[in-house]
């Protein structure tokens, strides 16, 4: 929600410029969470100071990839409530654009990874327009997508020029930023750092302009929100373009830190529910703290238990992962930043009391 | 294609198909009653295969009898797992309902992972390969085997729904909720049976499988997505439709099957799926959207 | 000029004809009520002119301009907005965020938008209540919220869809007000109600619809000694004013 107006009872302190930050962020909680995300970014860029094992560098990279994915998500499903559920279809052809211009065509994946983007971008116009031509509602066009997923599934395990069933893999002999490959994990985490910054920027600034907003209107009311003017069938198609360019881009990625991609692979129901739906959805879909914090919550704490409590055995983190959506959809439907939030709210009425008069006489 | 081929392709793709009806029944049966996709069909489905291949390695018991066993076991887990985590989203928004589901999907699948490995099983009955011959046709008997038992297993689902004070409720609730609730059907308890029962007949259909498949804590995913395709086809929430499209979609699996390669006759699946998707959403039995 | 002139419209859902032949003509600065017993199809026409449905046959002109068949966002950005007779809040945002939904239909700059959404607010009296969650507000001022959104889009012409349904007689005096002070910024006002007080007071010249089809229009003076009306559905309303 927008700036609250302090309602004090007195001559407020001057304040400084820093003091004035601080108070704008603790009185809108969108400010909030957008400080909480750019200070969590900030504090992983200091990780490698204290973390030198590759091990887990590698388990940030990945948390911090699955943030950047799940900002995309949550940008199509949760601010404007489209039921895209097979979102991994951006990623898997984002990642394998990316490999087949960097092996094919020699494109480096600085120019490659944008491209990507704009390639899944091209199959969410495509998806967008089948869909209101030819008015697929909910249900129905989650099973599209799912289709859809096995459908190009079966395409690439076929199509020998991105490496059918034997996949695509890069070439890792010599590492350099140029082609972004690198014999450390620094680099890709930093990479990863600059891709997750600008996603909660995006997400920020769609959020608080009119592009967001009537997101969320089309999420909570499709039929009042056209009543007020919103075109419905234009804003849809927005989102999911926005959701899945930069999905693709995040494959991109995911491609340069593999380096091996294959049908089965990306394709899968099973990566889906890891990269794409649990952190948002843990984290708090339909917020902006919710996939940066559900992936850097959800990623260590599942290699953990898998590392640590079952000696890696297989189907550890599906378990994991599984009892994580489970648990959040029935138990915490807002997520952890739902959580933090109410602790917020309840924290403010208790410093700001005065404001509780005003809200009693405006219900009376 | 000659004819003896195409008679032999459109059998073997009918016997599958047969499975593919029964599978989906249990899915158009939750659907029609609670207005929910059951994303995690499929890993009933495994569960219940699972289930015939302890039975099998543990007691020797064929198949075709523990698939009592196994459809009394997978009907008790899916009445808990409705009861327990089901009802609490049946009004939630779709989108936490589905997530829900692949949950659970996901949760089933690491478990069996966990427990059992995710090396594939097999069950090798001492007729798995024996064949009957019919003039030119050659009919594999568990395939035929298969076909029947789900016919059978379909009919007296059937029977169940239509004539069985129980079956009549669920037809009740399944047609209009509110009615059902004003004659006093506990609706509840109604919703927890429907969804153990699918489960349980999509467990049998597994269970009838596994002579011919291998056995794999994945399996259910694609079942599940075929089971999609044949609801949709057979139009959401219609019982004959569900068996009639899954002959259907059997029988154009073959085909894609023989002519493309069976690893991609899926595409075939997700081809005719997509078509009715676009141009009949309500499927063969349903009326064309307004 | 003539602001919206229905012409002939009939829908039909299936073998049930819900408004049939159905005319009207409104000019700026009118206050028309449109009454009829339920399932008289008063909402059905009202969602044609608001383009939620296509009519079978007939014309919707607005302003001179032909807009049968227009999306409903369209409509609104040429001067139609409506309500909801069952109100529908965008629960999950602030009543502020609400109205400016309906503001940036004029506007895509956020502190216009911002602007004229508080002065919409003001004129439904809310101006207190911007940031309370909208799924939080009683069913009054859900009701309001509805009216203050679509006013902040701008309209020549208002849709009012059962607005007082549910409302306490006090409130229900308090969106008469409200109205009237829409109508004389010059907004056009057609009504759909039940609450006969509401619209004896309000409109100045009242349609009858009974079975989708116009029995009567007139004066209110007229309406309520016309034998049809009493006879269709004036009869059931006496005895609500009598109470």
């Amino acid at each position: 929600m927008s700036a609250v107006k302090n309602s004090a009872s007195g001559p407020k302190p001057a304040r400084g410029p820093l003091g004035r930050l601080w108070h704008a962020i603790w009185a809108d909680w969108d400010l909030m969470q957008l400080a909480i995300s750019v200070l969590l970014v900030v504090a992983i860029g200091f990780a490698p100071l204290v973390i030198r094992s590759p091990y887990y560098l590698g388990i940030l990279i990945l948390a911090v990839l699955y943030g950047y994915v799940g900002i995309s998500w949550n940008i199509v499903a949760g601010f404007a409530g489209q039921l895209l559920i097979a979102h991994i279809i951006f990623i898997a052809l984002g990642a394998y654009t990316t490999v087949v211009l960097y092996t094919r065509f020699n494109i480096m994946p600085w120019i490659g990874i944008p491209a990507s983007g704009v390639v899944a971008a091209g199959l969410g116009l495509v998806i967008a327009l089948i869909t209101l031509r030819y008015g697929l509602k909910a249900d129905y066009f989650a099973l599209f997508t799912i289709a859809l997923m096995v459908a190009l599934k079966t395409l690439f395990l076929k199509w020998e020029f991105v490496g059918a069933a034997v996949g695509m893999g890069l070439r890792l002999n010599e590492p350099s930023w140029e082609k972004m490959i690198f014999s450390t994990k620094e680099p890709y985490l930093y990479i990863g750092l600059a891709l997750l910054l600008a996603g909660i920027l995006v997400q920020f600034w769609i959020y608080r302009s009119k592009l967001g907003k009537y997101f969320l209107a089309l999420r909570e009311d499709e039929a009042a929100a056209a009543a007020l003017g919103v075109n419905t069938s234009l804003y849809k198609t927005l989102a999911l373009l926005i959701g899945s360019a930069m999905g693709g881009i995040g494959g991109g990625y995911y491609m340069m830190y593999v380096t091996f991609v294959e049908p089965p692979q990306v394709f899968d129901l099973g990566l889906n529910v890891e990269l794409v739906l649990a952190a948002p959805i843990i984290g708090g879909l339909g917020s902006l703290l919710g996939p940066v914090l559900g992936a850097l919550i959800n990623k260590p704490l599942a290699e953990l238990i898998r590392g640590t409590l079952t000696a890696g055995r297989s189907g550890t983190t599906l378990i994991v992962y599984g009892a994580f959506l489970v648990a959040s959809i029935l138990f915490m439907p807002r997520g952890i930043t739902g959580l933090i939030q109410d602790g917020y709210l309840r924290l403010k009425r208790r410093l700001v009391p005065e404001r509780e008069e005003e809200v009693r006489r405006d219900i009376a | 294609m000659q004819f003896d081929t195409f008679l032999q392709t459109l059998v073997n793709g009918l016997f599958i198909g047969g499975v593919y009806g029964l599978v989906s029944i249990g899915l158009t049966l939750i659907y029609g009653v609670m207005l929910i996709l059951n994303f995690a069909h499929g890993e009933f489905m495994m569960l219940g295969m699972y289930v015939a291949f302890w039975a099998f390695t543990l007691g020797g018991l064929d198949p075709y009898v523990s698939v009592v066993i196994a459809a009394a076991l997978i009907f008790l887990l899916g009445a808990a797992i409705q009861r327990g985590l089901i009802q609490r989203v049946l009004t939630a928004h779709p989108l936490n309902q589905i997530v829900l589901l692949l949950g659970v999907s996901t949760l089933l699948i690491g478990l069996v992972q966990f427990f059992w490995t995710a090396d594939p099983r097999a069950i090798h009955v001492p007729y798995e390969t024996e064949v009957i011959q019919v003039g030119f046709l050659r009919l594999s008997i568990p395939r035929m085997v298969a076909f029947f038992a789900s016919l059978v297993t379909s009919v007296a689902l059937y029977v169940f729904l239509q004539y069985t004070k129980t079956g009549k409720a669920i037809r009740a609730v399944s047609q209009n909720r509110d009615a059902a609730l004003l004659m006093g059907i506990d609706v509840k308890y109604i919703y927890m049976l429907t969804f153990g029962l699918g489960a349980a007949v999509t467990a049998a259909a597994g269970v009838f499988l596994t002579p011919t498949f291998r056995i794999l804590p994945t399996i259910g995913q694609s079942f599940s997505v075929t089971a999609f395709v044949v609801v949709v086809l057979g139009t959401m929430g219609n019982f004959i439709g569900a068996f009639v499209g899954g002959l259907i979609i059997g029988v154009v699996e073959v085909f894609a099957g023989y002519y493309l390669g069976g690893d991609v006759k899926i595409i075939a699946s997700m081809t005719v799926f997509i078509l009715v998707l676009l141009f009949r959403p309500a499927g063969l039995f349903g009326r064309k959207r307004a | 000029m003539t602001l919206l002139e229905v012409q002939g419209i009939v829908k039909q859902f299936g073998g049930l004809t819900a408004v049939n032949d159905f005319s009207l003509s409104l000019d700026r600065g009118d206050i028309v009520g449109l009454i009829g017993p339920n399932g008289a199809g008063k909402t059905t026409a009202f969602n044609v002119i608001a383009g939620f449905y296509r009519p079978n046959s007939g014309r919707v002109r607005f302003g001179g301009r032909d807009i049968t068949g227009l999306r409903p966002d369209q409509i609104c950005k040429l001067g139609l907005a409506r309500t909801f007779q069952v109100v529908r809040p965008f629960g999950a945002l602030s009543v502020l965020e609400n109205v400016m939904i309906g503001a940036y239909a004029r506007t895509n700059d956020k502190a216009t938008a911002k602007a004229k959404a508080e002065e919409a607010l003001e004129a439904l009296g809310m101006t207190g209540l911007a940031e309370r969650a909208a799924r939080d507000l009683p069913i009054a001022g859900r009701k309001r919220l509805e009216i203050a959104r679509a006013l902040a889009t701008e309209p020549q012409l208002l849709l009012l869809d059962e607005t007082m349904a549910g409302l306490r007689s006090a409130e229900t005096d308090e969106v008469i007000e409200m109205v009237r002070k829409l109508s004389q910024r010059g907004i056009a006002i057609l009504l759909v109600e039940h609450v006969m007080k509401v619209v004896m007071s309000l409109a100045q010249r009242i349609v009858v619809l009974h079975h989708g089809e116009k029995i009567a229009e007139g004066q209110p003076s007229e309406i309520v000694r016309d034998r049809q009306v009493i006879d269709a559905y004036l009869g059931e309303v006496e005895s609500d004013a009598a109470r």
